[in-house]
């Protein structure tokens, strides 16, 4: 105690800090960056979970990229993101543009677009399933039935089931997508709209250049937070095709299922740790990439 | 011919009656203040007068045409906001030229007009600027510009200076004063503050709970106001009341004993409330009203603001700015006969 008593103000602060500190310090060191290091190590490994790791270099990277599958994927997981994030935010945006103005039941409607984010994703995924099943059981081609359109094959068909499992996605992001915009549209000034009422102003030029230029850090916000939403894809995919996991033809398959089966089916962790550095990296690039071309000139 | 005239406006949200029967002619090129408590529905008044509310009867007439049912841009209006509403993300410019979207003007004019509320704002230096890279002072002139380059045949200014400094507002409310002496636009100012009433008015429209409670020059309101609620809203400080009775048509009694003779006559046995400003009521005078011991001062050099005691509560009078009365000392105070004001005690009009 007097070791302590005898130190200057700074020094007891500098001992507080580091005290406080030593938490998520230890935290983020053992269960954020040793597991991520690890994952860097195993990748130039050859490890099937039980036997010894070997040394192999780069294999598993060119191994990677000579793999047709692989491609494939990359191409699946990036038009998830290109489909998926300029959708669910324009969809979220007008939503909200509009609830926004709603007065009637506004806080129920709210509720109600909110709910799908709550709902687990795995329930969501097996009531969508139901929707795009065939004439009897299926609601959708039930509907297209009934009014005599043609049988439309949602998740067996290579072309449709990429956007029939992106649909539920988009769906259940959007109640939070929803939340934020309508917490960036209350955080402008009504004077700004006044203002521009009385200079005349039409409502197509105050939604271009004063709401949306305005929303610009939400908007940067979300783009940055769905793309890594979608980027990592998995739950809603592997739900709706559990017979065959990423197909058919692995048509729907994301990188994060890859990386699913090639540790946990195939036990090749040296393969799949690969797999999940250039998923990191991925994300890193189209993260730093989105946040420069937004940032504020 | 920009004209502006209310007529019974009566605003209404839900139940509550926020503007209770208003009227209202304002002449072209005058410079009109509205002034009173926060709720007294003075920014009620210009948000109907602007078209940002709607009326709930009445009428609002601008330059000879009814304008309830148009939109605020159809009023030949401009509005400076509280907080300015210059948009953050835009060039001084560009926020300028907001003001002529709705201009038929070719490209070439807007740019000379631009160039011209600029030089006259003296800004020309700034227009490439974004409002974070200005002053307080500098936004606020944006936000002029952005109404002068309209040329509107009414200014509306919702208290525009609160959100500046003292000195800076001083100074803004120079310039504003002047700026309506060189265009000669007609011009709505809202306010709390009665020092800037005061200061900036042709006539001062003086609002408590939605009524009007005087119009008249700022002369009329600080000399004869109309009631106490008016008499004790301008000037600073406050005008001092003292209850007192009329005794008999030209004789009131104190709650202290004192009797008071005035020349003119007073309506008999009515319960009385005299009001004396602080500089029409000094120690040791020959007539004095009423007597008292000082318990506070405040020099202001000029001058010093005596506090002081007495039967009839505390009362804020003039004294001397060299040699003041010390605190403690007992004093006489007096006041001219003609500049003591009496109200009615219950209904608060004037009655002299």
């Amino acid at each position: 105690m007097k070791l302590y008593r005898d130190l200057t103000i700074h020094q007891k602060q500098i001992v507080w800090a580091w005290t406080f500190l030593a938490l998520p310090v230890l935290f983020y060191g053992v269960i954020r960056f040793y597991p991520t290091g690890n994952a860097i190590l195993i990748s130039f490994q050859d490890w099937n979970l039980l036997g010894d790791r070997t040394w192999t270099g780069f294999d598993n990277y060119s191994t990677l990229f000579a793999d047709p599958v692989f491609w494939k994927v990359f191409k699946n997981t990036f038009v998830y993101l290109l489909l998926g994030t300029p959708i669910s935010l324009v969809i979220s945006f007008v939503i909200a543009y509009h609830l926004d103005k709603t007065r009637f039941l506004h806080g129920f409607l709210r509720m109600l677009y909110f709910l799908p984010f709550m709902t687990s994703a795995v329930a969501m995924a097996w009531v969508w399933r139901w929707f795009y099943q065939p004439v009897p059981i299926g609601l959708f081609n039930n509907a297209l039935a009934s009014v005599g359109i043609p049988q439309i094959n949602f998740l067996n068909s290579t072309t449709n089931a990429l956007p029939a499992i992106l649909a539920p996605a988009v769906w259940a992001g959007l109640g939070f997508q929803i939340i934020i915009f309508m917490a960036g549209l209350r955080a402008i000034p009504r004077s700004y709209y006044e203002a521009a009422r009385i200079d005349g102003v039409s409502t197509w030029s105050i939604l271009w250049e004063i709401t949306l230029p305005l929303l610009k850090p939400t908007i940067v916000f979300l783009v940055v937070f769905s793309s890594i939403g979608f980027l990592r894809i998995f739950d809603h995919v592997f739900n709706m095709t559990t017979n065959n996991p990423g197909g058919p033809l692995n048509a729907t398959k994301p990188l994060v299922l890859m990386i699913y089966q090639t540790a946990f089916s195939s036990f090749d962790m040296g393969y799949a740790a690969a797999q999940t550095v250039v998923l990191f990296v991925v994300l890193l690039v189209v993260s730093l990439l989105q946040l420069r071309l937004l940032r504020d000139r | 011919m920009a004209d502006l005239i209310l007529r019974d406006l009566v605003k209404r949200f839900d139940k509550a009656e926020v503007l209770r029967s208003i009227n209202l002619e304002v002449h072209d090129g005058e410079f009109v203040v509205f002034v009173g408590p926060s709720g007294c529905g003075k920014s009620t008044t210009l948000r109907l007068i602007a078209g940002l509310d709607d009326v709930t009867s009445g009428t609002v007439e601008i330059a000879g045409r009814v304008v309830n049912n148009l939109e605020p841009k159809d009023r030949d209006i401009a509005m400076v906001f509280q907080n300015y509403a210059i948009y953050p993300h835009m060039t001084v410019r560009r926020n300028i030229s907001f003001g002529l979207k709705s201009s038929k003007a070719s490209r070439a004019e807007k740019t000379r007009r631009i160039e011209e509320v600029a030089a006259i704002l003296g800004m020309t230096n700034l227009l490439d600027r974004k409002p974070a890279q200005l002053s307080g002072g500098q936004r606020q002139r944006v936000a002029i510009g952005r109404a002068m380059v309209r040329d509107p045949a009414v200014f509306l200014f919702d208290e525009p200076l609160s959100n500046l400094d003292a000195q800076l507002r001083t100074q803004m409310r120079l310039e504003i004063k002047k700026l309506h002496q060189r265009v000669g636009s007609t011009i709505i100012f809202v306010t709390h503050d009665q020092v800037e009433a005061m200061t900036m008015a042709d006539r001062i429209v003086i609002m408590k709970d939605g009524r009007i409670q005087q119009v008249g020059t700022p002369a009329d309101v600080y000399h004869s106001p109309a009631n106490m609620f008016v008499a004790q809203f301008i000037g600073a400080p406050s005008m001092n009341l003292i209850p007192g009775a009329v005794a008999h048509d030209h004789g009131v009694t104190l709650a202290s004993g004192q009797s008071l003779h005035f020349d003119r006559a007073l309506p008999q046995g009515r319960n009385v409330t005299l009001g004396i400003r602080p500089e029409d009521l000094s120690p040791d005078t020959p007539d004095a009203i009423v007597e008292g011991q000082v318990t506070v001062r405040e020099p202001l050099g000029h001058e010093t603001l005596i506090y002081v005691g007495t039967p009839s509560g505390d009362l804020i009078a003039k004294a001397d700015g060299r040699t003041p009365p010390e605190v403690g000392a007992s004093v006489r105070l007096g006041a001219l006969s003609q500049n003591i004001h009496v109200f009615d005690a219950d209904t608060g009009e004037a009655l002299l």
